[in-house]
């Protein structure tokens, strides 16, 4: 499908002839980023509601998650996930899984606090409002607070998700073939660096401006106007 | 009075940390009876009526709605709430909802009311407000005045027997408060319960049965609007009084 959408003659012969091979590793960093970006604004969202609502014991066990993984490296977060954490539960894992988890609790700790900041951004009175006509407090949160929070965090969140998408290149260091592993095969079979990590490069700028692009599309049309 | 009154507060006293709000406040509504809450700012009056349907805690006496303890432990309050409609000094329309689905929500929801007649009664109260071609309107295309008028249909949405107001005509422009007097005038004159905290003194003079007046947490005056307008009792209320009126 993505052989499609290139104009194959246009590309510099050691792209052409490493094609289906550089292809499937931008296949599996789309993968991982598309797993991290859901799997972590899932988990993002639960820790940042739980942050907000100050829900006893589960937010302070939040708060430290959400400190430990800013203050780690994603690669050290990619080695934990790869090899301490196996170890400690006793599960044997691939490079590929670790990697997902990793980049899951990563970005999810960004997220989380993008989302517990949108929702305390929310005017209070709109809750008081909403209390007074008889909503119950979580009915509140759903159709009142939340939805306006989602709305005022789509810019930061979407700089996240371009963020982890460039991440993704680490999972290269435990051994994922993605795009930017799949490259540096290429090329230390090829030794074409120039041209190699040139068309890297642009496939990562091509796709995070698409990626960003669709975040401010959707800003622009759900924002909330004030 | 032969009814038993609609809201009773009794001896209510509140306070943030050892500043007190209230102190001591008794207050009675009848039904249908409108009441002005006046005085200077920081007096406790949007405190006071926030007690009425549970938005602000006390520390101690009692306010009954309808008979209902509303701080009862085992009251339900959005229940209770959804009986008494509450209009705020900056509207809290929800931004990202129409002024339609504003006025649909908490039909909607909290009383489960089916989605076309939720719609259809919307419809019609935002036509009472004069605001019927503005339904599909975001609140941020609306004036303050259509805002505010969108939020008294929300309140009476739900079918209140009683409605409070806390200073709504105080964020407006000159002239847009008479648009939203003019229907609190017309729902008064429906025989709605009403408590409202203004500094429209032309809307209480014409308006309100009783004029309360309040001042660092007490209520110091309780009197017929006529008879409080004639001639205050306490001096605070005339100083009050006549430095409203004189500009």
């Amino acid at each position: 499908m993505l052989e499609a959408l290139l104009p194959e003659a246009l590309l510099p012969e050691v792209i052409r002839q490493n094609l289906p091979f550089l292809l499937a590793g931008l296949a599996m960093t789309v993968r991982l980023a598309a797993i991290g970006i859901v799997g972590g604004t899932l988990l993002g969202l639960l820790v940042g509601v739980i942050r907000y609502a100050r829900v006893p014991v589960l937010s302070p066990l939040a708060a430290l998650y959400v400190e430990i993984v800013r203050g780690t490296p994603l690669l050290v977060v990619l080695f934990i996930c790869y090899f301490a954490i196996p170890a400690l539960l006793g599960y044997r894992t691939s490079a590929v899984n670790a990697a997902a988890l990793g980049f899951v609790l990563f970005i999810a700790a960004y997220l989380a606090e993008d989302v517990r900041s949108g929702l305390r951004s929310v005017p209070p009175g709109l809750a008081r409002a909403g209390l007074a006509t008889g909503l119950s407090t979580v009915q509140v949160f759903r159709l009142i607070v939340l939805p306006q929070a989602l709305r005022r965090i789509i810019p930061p969140v979407f700089s996240q998700y371009v963020r982890l998408f460039k991440f993704t290149s680490v999972a290269s260091v435990i051994g994922v073939r993605e795009l930017t592993g799949s490259a540096l095969l290429v090329n230390a079979r090829e030794f074409q660096p120039v041209v190699i990590l040139a068309t890297v490069a642009l496939t990562y700028l091509v796709l995070c401006s698409t990626l960003s692009l669709v975040g401010r599309l959707l800003y622009a049309r759900l924002s909330v106007r004030t | 009075m032969s009814e038993t009154p609609l809201i009773v507060l009794d001896r209510v006293c509140k306070q943030y940390g050892t500043t007190p709000v209230l102190r001591d406040c008794s207050l009675t509504v009848a039904r249908g009876e409108i009441v002005v809450v006046c005085g200077p700012s920081g007096s406790g009056k949007s405190t006071l009526i926030k007690c009425i349907n549970g938005l602000e805690p006390y520390q101690s006496g009692s306010v009954r709605f309808d008979g209902e303890e509303v701080g009862a432990r085992t009251t339900d309050l959005p229940r209770l709430r959804s009986r008494i409609g509450m209009v705020f000094q900056s509207f809290e329309l929800y931004p990202h909802m129409t002024a339609l689905r504003n006025v649909m929500l908490a039909q909607v929801h909290a009383l489960k009311r089916p989605r076309a007649e939720a719609r259809a009664r919307s419809l019609d109260l935002l036509a009472r407000v004069g605001l019927a071609d503005r339904a599909e309107a975001y609140p941020a295309d609306l004036s303050g005045g259509q805002q505010q008028r969108v939020a008294i249909a929300r309140a009476l949405a739900l079918d209140p027997i009683a409605m409070l107001f806390d200073e709504p005509t105080s964020a407006l422009d000159p002239e847009m408060i008479n648009e939203v007097l003019d229907v609190m005038t017309g729902l008064a004159r429906d025989g709605m319960t009403m408590v409202v905290v203004t500094h429209e003194m032309g809307f209480a003079r014409k308006v309100a049965n009783r004029v309360v007046f309040m001042d660092e947490g007490r209520i110091v005056e309780d009197r017929p609007s006529e008879a409080f307008f004639g001639a205050p009792v306490t001096e605070r209320a005339r100083v009050f009084l006549s430095k409203i009126i004189a500009h």
